[in-house]
């Protein structure tokens, strides 16, 4: 029983043998290594990875020239009104301008890690090589955030570094000494992290791509905009504010440099906490169902 | 070794797999056959704990699967050919199943040779035939060179040469002291492949015994006889305890009997008859008497309207 399996293609007996094949026990951190190897051999991969880059680094730009236009324009304007226009357009609201479109690509991401495997079949071979199924999961997880967290964070880097000559000459830089700015933009970088793993969380819990990614954008997009009207519309039922800042989008929001759109928010870190909260419970809805589900 | 008790699943009120008990053993090729939706996937997939038994056990090798630490190096498993990621190369599956279980690249190029997939193994499984399918779930089944193997209908969708190929591959597992379990819907097939087989018939173990003992209880002889007085040739007979089937009219089987005494009697009775022929039972014949009443999706024959003797006493009065 110790004999390696070295029959030969042709199908003629085959009489020899080599030395025994080395089986590790699997460990979490095999399982790690292994849904590492399964994300990067998937072009769909590469082709969401480069879209979050030319999202984020595409939205800058044109927002950086949005502040160039406006500069131009306001050549004559007191130091007062261009404090203003600086105030609204600043720098780290133009670096992480493109951050709710790039938390949808990573989220497609996210959300086919999990699917991609469902539509396939692979998740049959997946659970056969890990039987405890979780840490399959959460080994996804863990591969997902990484990437996506590193990703976010170079590609804002490059967002600053591409639109730093336009906002220099507009006096709209990054200032890297203010907290609170340094804050916003790790803020953007644990958001697109969060929406990420809510997809995958999502996408575990529905097995089904169009189904994973259509709930996504409408918790993320479609809902969002509804209460938003409604809370113009009806300002005085109260309630509606509670619902608004509650919501996924809204609370995650505020961490980011475009926090700050409604009267009524949460703190940055109470609202990051919020989402966060969200995406554990998407995330141990997904678990249940994949551990005490068939296949 | 793969040992059930009782295993039974359920999906809503259909029983698929009905309390079924049997012991795969070591050193040989054991055949699961079946027809089609007889239970014999749902078995497989309930062995490697895809699926959750709605009742009963099975272990592999003395412990429920999902139990051992390595499974990939105790249970091997081909499950309905492509549970493969169609968007990744052969290779990279490979390697990505490798690595749960600290498994060398070496070994994933062997078992890439083992299989004849070197030509196509950089390539994505999304444009491979239903054959290269089969070799590289035959491949990812070998990677952590298991004592265990389950292959479900391993040899669909495989030219002659890879069926060749599969059969001496599980015999020669087999023949290095593991279990191989493998499935099919072939009598045939599995005839060539096992040494010992499990019959399955909506969801219920119809037999487990040795290849050979199935096959000479196929061997019930079976006598054609061709006459202008059938009907009261097959009074006849069957008042000599044998089993009379009415083909067609004029068209007499007769089990039970052998063509000298049917001839015999014949003669006795001053019946003409204008054929008499032996005929042995084959596999196939053995095998869908044996599941005839358990086949799900039951196809009219066209060629042979089932026309009983009743039915030529019927017609006589």
């Amino acid at each position: 029983m110790s004999a390696t399996v070295t029959a030969p293609a042709g199908g003629a007996a085959p009489g020899t043998t080599t030395e025994r094949v080395p089986v590790q026990n699997v460990s979490f951190f095999r399982v790690l290594r292994s849904e590492w190897i399964k994300l990067w051999t998937l072009r769909s991969t590469w082709w969401t990875l480069a879209s979050t880059i030319v999202v984020l680094v595409g939205f800058a730009l044109m927002l950086a020239l949005v502040v160039q236009l406006a500069g131009d324009s306001m050549q004559g304007a007191s130091p007062e009104e261009q404090a203003q226009m600086g105030g609204f357009l600043g720098g780290t609201m133009v670096v992480a301008a493109g951050y709710e479109m790039a938390a949808l690509v990573v989220a497609v991401l996210g959300a086919l890690m999990i699917t991609g495997e469902y539509s396939t079949g692979m998740i049959r071979s997946t659970f056969a090589a890990v039987p405890g199924r979780l840490p399959a999961l959460f080994g996804k997880a863990v591969v997902l955030a990484l990437v996506t967290a590193v990703l976010t964070a170079i590609a804002l880097a490059l967002s600053w570094l591409v639109t730093y000559p336009l906002l220099n000459s507009n006096d709209a830089t990054v200032d890297f000494g203010d907290g609170a700015q340094v804050r916003s933009l790790l803020g953007t970088v644990l958001y697109v992290t969060l929406v990420a793993l809510f997809a995958l969380g999502l996408g575990a819990l529905l097995r089904h791509t169009a189904g994973a990614i259509f709930t996504l954008v409408a918790i993320f997009l479609v809902v969002p905009t509804i209460v938003q009207i409604a809370t113009f519309a009806a300002a005085q039922l109260e309630w509606i504010g509670v619902v608004n800042k509650l919501l996924p989008s809204v609370a995650g929001a505020q961490i980011t440099p475009s926090a700050g759109a409604f009267p009524d928010v949460l703190d940055p870190w109470v609202g990051i906490s919020v989402l966060a909260g969200y995406t554990l419970v998407v995330l141990a809805g997904a678990a249940a169902r994949l551990k005490f589900q068939d296949a | 070794m793969i040992e059930a008790r009782g295993l039974t699943k359920r999906y809503g009120a259909k029983t698929a797999v009905d309390g079924v008990t049997f012991t795969v053993q070591p050193g040989q090729v054991t055949g699961f056959l079946g027809p089609n939706g007889a239970g014999k996937s749902t078995t497989m997939r309930m062995i490697v704990g895809l699926d959750r038994p709605t009742a009963g056990t099975v272990t592999v090798n003395g412990k429920p699967y999902g139990a051992h630490r390595r499974p990939l190096a105790e249970v091997g498993a081909l499950l309905d050919a492509k549970a493969v990621h169609t968007g990744r190369t052969a290779r990279n599956h490979l390697l990505a199943m490798a690595a749960t279980h600290g498994i060398p690249t070496r070994r994933v190029d062997e078992v890439i040779d083992l299989t004849g997939l070197q030509p196509v193994a950089s390539k994505r499984v999304g444009g491979f035939s239903l054959g290269m399918g089969q070799r590289l779930g035959i491949a990812a089944a070998l990677l952590g060179d298991p004592r265990t193997l389950i292959l479900d209908e391993p040899v669909n969708g495989l030219d002659p040469e890879g069926v060749v190929w599969v059969r001496n591959i599980a015999k020669y597992l087999a023949s290095q002291g593991r279990t191989v379990f493998l499935s099919s819907h072939l009598m045939s097939e599995v005839a060539l492949t096992a040494d010992h087989v499990l019959v399955i018939g909506r969801g219920r173990i119809l037999a487990d015994a040795p290849v050979s003992e199935i096959v000479d209880g196929a061997e019930r002889k079976l006598v054609r006889v061709r006459s202008p007085q059938a009907s009261e040739l097959a009074d006849l007979l069957k008042a000599n305890n044998t089993t009379v089937e009415a083909v067609e009219p004029g068209l007499l089987e007769v089990r039970g009997s052998n063509a000298a005494d049917v001839g015999e009697l014949a003669a006795a009775s001053r019946i003409v008859l204008h054929e008499l022929t032996p005929v042995a039972s084959t596999l196939e014949e053995a095998y869908m008497s044996l599941t005839a009443d358990s086949v799900e999706y039951q196809s009219e024959d066209i060629a042979a309207p089932a026309a009983t003797t009743s039915d030529l006493e019927g017609s006589k009065a």
